[in-house]
């Protein structure tokens, strides 16, 4: 017979499970009705262009300095090996593999969630509670055709693209501090990397990109439409939107990985 | 015609029970009643924002309740609606805001676009606000852009959610005068929820109240004048002392 105590613990793990079920169902009806927008497509161009620009030009500076520092970092922590077993021509394929592969997609995710995902959420949980959001509908306008498909387009399509920049910076900024701290030619750094890396390899880092993009954007949107509370509800919304974006990122890496391989 | 029968919607607790009204085609019916009586949810079910438990709504011989998004997406053509929040685009200028439903009504000419803007904001005294952002205005101000993006498209069914809520004396005045001159002008159906009821029942045709998700009354202004229901008796005239 169970104990009082052992009665609340199992009472909150089960509310916790279906506190999370019903998120994860709550992502899973939006993601459907986006989808059916799709066919055929019901986007509005002038706001996907808005969005295009505002999550993807204007998160260039963030990503750029990410992409620089995560390339330097792989360089820094490769060093101590390459320096033990003089391996230096293979700091470019060590470096770069990583870093395209893996490094590169996460971390300019977990950025691109913190700035462009969480900003998603405050601005439709805010839309949300002061009715916005109703009046378009109001007005005859579908919520979801004009706020949030352009809003997940952009952000699929800005990540990926953000990526592909940021992976450039990061082998830029590995390839100088690789001269910098450890004396190893830019050029030799470049032969090691493209000789190593295949266009899969490449590949494999921007399919994640796409899907981290798609899971941030799914998150965001649907943490924003659902707020209750007003705006202590707001504050909420973009927390639980941030946790909920990154461990997406992070289980939806472990399994692609896997599939991708 | 707006008919409503039998409405009842429940979230935590009941807001809406068994509500039944009709509002005739070119009335403008007040409803009223003390703060979380349901008011606002009733409004929200007229243009299928929110979805009752039981019961339906009838807009035009169209049965509201259980249309799809697409099929609502053509029945709200026929209402303008001023949310009780005003519910201002806030990335749009004034002018775009109060532009926005002609624009998405197919309105493209930018000069007719910007005199019926002008119009609006003369109606509602912010004449010069057009380029003004939503951010930095006051409360009443607010409103009144609300009011004339409300009224902008002169649609056939007008729902106003506290149309004079925050604005001064004269200004509710001005804004209740207005109201009824364009719902003379257009023969709009209009239903407006409002708690200033001494100015409500100087244009209202007729009035509904509410009370814990229940209609107690409806009827005529005098009607609910002279009403001996105790509620009703109550809150028309302000008493102190009573059931509320």
């Amino acid at each position: 017979m169970s104990t009082p105590d052992e009665e609340t613990l199992s009472a909150r793990v089960g509310a916790s499970a279906f506190a999370v079920a019903a998120q994860v169902g709550g992502v899973a009806i939006l993601t459907a009705r986006l989808a059916r927008r799709l066919f055929p497509p019901r986007v509005d161009g002038p706001e996907l262009l808005r969005n295009l620009y505002k999550m993807g030009v204007r998160s260039l500076p963030i990503v750029g300095v990410t992409a620089l520092f995560v390339g330097a970092i792989m360089v820094v922590q490769a060093g101590v090996l390459i320096r033990r077993f003089g391996a230096e021509g293979l700091l470019g394929w060590g470096a770069g593999f990583a870093t395209v592969r893996e490094v590169g997609p996460i971390l300019i995710a977990l950025m691109f969630s913190g700035r462009v995902g969480a900003n998603n959420t405050a601005e439709l949980a805010t839309m949300t509670v002061t009715e916005q959001v109703d009046a378009l509908s109001t007005l005859a306008i579908d919520p979801l055709s004009y706020l949030i498909l352009p809003r997940v387009i952009s952000m699929v399509v800005m990540l990926f693209i953000l990526t592909i920049f940021g992976d450039v910076l990061a082998l830029v900024g590995a390839a100088y501090t690789g001269q910098a701290l450890l004396g190893v030619n830019v050029a030799t750094f470049w032969n090691g990397l493209l000789e190593a890396i295949r266009v899969w390899d490449l590949a494999t880092g921007l399919i994640k990109s796409a899907l981290f993009g798609l899971i941030i954007a799914l998150s965001s949107s649907h943490y924003g439409l659902t707020v209750t509370g007003g705006a202590p509800g707001v504050g909420r919304a973009v927390n639980a939107s941030v946790v909920a974006s990154a461990t997406g990122v992070f289980i939806s890496d472990y399994f692609s990985t896997y599939v991708l391989q | 015609m707006i008919e409503v029968h039998g409405l009842s919607k429940s979230f935590a607790e009941p807001v809406l029970r068994d509500v039944s009204l009709t509002v005739p085609r070119g009335c403008l019916f007040g409803l009223v009643g003390p703060g979380a009586a349901g008011k606002s949810v009733l409004l929200k079910c007229l243009v299928g924002l929110v979805t009752p438990d039981r019961g339906a709504v009838t807009v035009a011989g169209e049965t509201v309740t259980g249309l799809d998004e697409l099929s609502l997406q053509r029945v709200r053509r026929r209402f303008g609606m001023l949310f009780q929040n005003n519910a201002l685009f806030d990335y749009l200028t004034v002018g775009e805001n109060i532009a926005f439903p002609l624009r998405r009504m197919g309105v493209t000419d930018e000069a007719e676009l910007a005199e019926r803007v002008a119009d609006r904001l003369r109606a509602v005294s912010l004449v010069g606000f057009e380029a003004r952002m939503p951010s930095g205005l006051s409360g009443g101000q607010k409103k009144r852009v609300g009011v004339a993006r409300a009224t902008v498209t002169r649609a056939e069914i007008v729902l106003y959610d506290e149309p004079a809520a925050g604005l001064d004396p004269v200004t509710s005045q001005k804004i209740f005068d207005l109201l009824r001159r364009e719902q003379r002008e257009t023969n709009a159906t209009v239903i407006m929820v409002s708690s200033d009821i001494d100015r409500l029942l100087t244009v209202t045709d007729r009035v509904g109240l509410m009370h814990r998700g229940e209609l107690l009354f409806d009827g005529t202004t005098d009607e609910a004048r002279s009403s001996l229901h105790p509620v009703v008796k109550q809150f028309i005239h302000g008493e102190v002392e009573g059931p509320l």
